[in-house]
């Protein structure tokens, strides 16, 4: 075996700087739970907007879905971290700036905000509208409507989509050391920086990436097929 | 003889387009008495229970729930005030309604199904809605499936939970939109079982059904309706046995053969 290889699959160094590395995984699981919190939110809006009535509502809602779905998460990284602060503050009047943490979190969570929306509307109109009948006819405002029959429903349906999604975030979170987040690739690049051996650094991250998308969405989707197992027998 | 009505009914039309589905229908049902309705399919009988609780917004007309106007009250200038959904709902609980199709939430139990509107609506405490609950439960022979899902519950045993979680909000009367129609034939059974014990319990009830012998022998009147219509009205001695319409004659003839 050449040394180039060997060196490129020695765990060695990777194991030397696990602390650093450990540390810049955290942030990447910090990114992806607030960028997962502001999708799922803004996902949800969405998604009742396009189901509303009134067609005005449908309009903003059919807009921010084909905006952000179609919007490249590298792009959007960029683009809120450098112009949206200044076009905020020529709006204010004021300096505006934010943290590489706050753009790294919105962008990501208005991307998939977009493919969030999309699943919450597959899965709200899938509810049989008798469910809703039975609700009304027992006297139920709409918002407990909302909240015990369809949300309920809609999230066991859409989980196995949601978890593809939550591993897409998860790995376009590595795109957040652009605009210099101390993520894991972000601390990649900066120790071998410092020790000019890159190889080893890649290759441990890339497995660390596998390993914690494949142990973690795994059990999700193991949990979650015994919890609607109970529902669709 | 009580001079209120459980439910009035006045002139209700109800339009989808230009399509005239109700013309015009009145009627009333008195308490504790039971109210059967037979008619073609597309003579307009989910409609008009489906306006009585205002699940459809009627054209025009009245429904009555003890002498309170589901449409809101006339004020003194003949004008109507339109009352807000908050209201409506608050009418609505005192009609209990069970559906053809059942519509059992499938992510609750069956308790979970039969105490979610006591909890929610009438703001019971976990404690009381459970033990109405398995009152209810036990009214309609199943007490020992609480903890089921409703997968896992037959066609008869899903109907008798929706007529189970109706009852649990105690309604002033109960709505039953066709509730053995699809169920196997061997089903319905159990589920008229149940529903004559309401009626002899002195439950009021509006049943929709093609099930002539329930109509029959366990109401205390018959409404046929044709084409948006009550084409023939009266006791089921007189329906079933001499109706005046050619039209209902020729209904029943078909069913009963
Ligand atoms: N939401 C609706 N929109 C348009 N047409 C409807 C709607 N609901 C019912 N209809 C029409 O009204 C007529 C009566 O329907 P329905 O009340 O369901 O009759 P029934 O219960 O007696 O079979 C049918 O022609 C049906 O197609
Ligand atoms: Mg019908």
């Amino acid at each position: 075996m050449s040394e180039a290889l060997v060196d490129a699959l020695n765990p060695a160094l990777f194991w030397e700087y696990r602390q650093v590395l450990l540390r810049g995984l955290a942030f990447n699981a910090y990114v992806f739970f607030s960028a997962a919190t502001v999708a799922l939110i803004v996902g949800l809006a969405a998604a009742l907007l396009r189901v509303n009535r009134a067609w005005p509502f449908r309009w903003i809602g059919t807009l921010h879905v084909e905006v952000f779905r179609n919007a490249p998460d590298y792009i959007m990284v960029i683009w809120v971290h450098f112009v949206l602060p200044l076009l905020l503050g020529k709006l204010i009047g004021q300096r505006v700036e934010f943290s590489p943490f706050a753009s790294a979190v919105i962008a990501l969570g208005f991307v998939y905000s977009g493919y969030f929306a999309e699943t919450f509307r597959a899965g709200i109109q899938s509810i049989p509208q008798g469910h809703l009948d039975a609700g009304r006819a027992c006297g139920m405002a709409e918002s407990t409507i909302l909240w015990r029959i369809i949300l309920p429903q809609v999230v066991r349906r859409m989980l196995p989509e949601a978890v593809n999604q939550f591993v897409s975030l998860f790995k376009a979170t590595t795109i957040v050391s652009l605009i210099a987040v101390p993520d894991l690739m972000y601390q990649v690049s900066m120790v071998t920086q410092q020790e000019m051996r890159p190889l080893p650094l890649y290759t441990g991250a890339a497995v660390t990436y596998f390993a914690v998308i494949y142990v973690v969405a795994g059990s999700v989707r193991g949990l979650s097929e015994r919890w609607r197992n109970k529902i669709y027998a | 003889m009580d001079a209120i009505p459980a439910i009035r009914v006045v002139d209700l039309r109800k339009n989808f387009g230009a399509l005239e589905v109700l013309r015009g229908v009145s009627f009333d049902v008195h308490r504790g008495s039971v109210v059967s309705m037979i008619g073609a399919s597309g003579s307009g009988k989910s409609t008009l229970l489906r306006c009585i609780n205002r699940l459809e917004t009627p054209s025009a007309g009245e429904v009555f729930i003890d002498g309170e106007p589901m449409g809101g009250p006339v004020t003194a200038n003949g004008e109507r005030k339109e009352r807000p959904l908050s209201d409506i709902n608050r009418m609505r609980r005192d009609l209990g309604m069970v559906f053809q199709q059942f519509n059992l939430w499938p992510h609750m139990t069956v308790i979970g199904n039969v105490i979610e509107a006591p909890l929610r609506v009438r703001r019971m405490k976990r404690k009381a809605a459970i033990a109405l609950a398995e009152e209810c439960l036990a009214r309609v022979h199943l007490s020992e499936k609480g903890t089921e899902y409703p997968a896992r519950l037959s066609g008869g045993q899903m109907q008798r939970v929706a007529i189970a979680r109706a009852l649990a909000m105690q309604p002033k009367a109960m709505l039953f939109d066709e509730p053995t129609s699809s169920l196997d034939p061997e089903l319905t059974d159990e589920v008229l079982t149940v529903m004559r014990e309401l009626a002899a319990d002195g439950t009021t009830m509006i049943v929709v059904t093609h099930e002539m012998a329930f109509a029959r022998d366990a109401s205390d009147r018959v409404l046929f309706l044709h084409n948006g219509q009550i084409e023939e009205e009266g006791p089921p001695d007189q329906v079933f046995g001499a109706p005046k319409s050619e039209r209902c004659r020729q209904f029943l003839s078909k069913k009963l053969q």
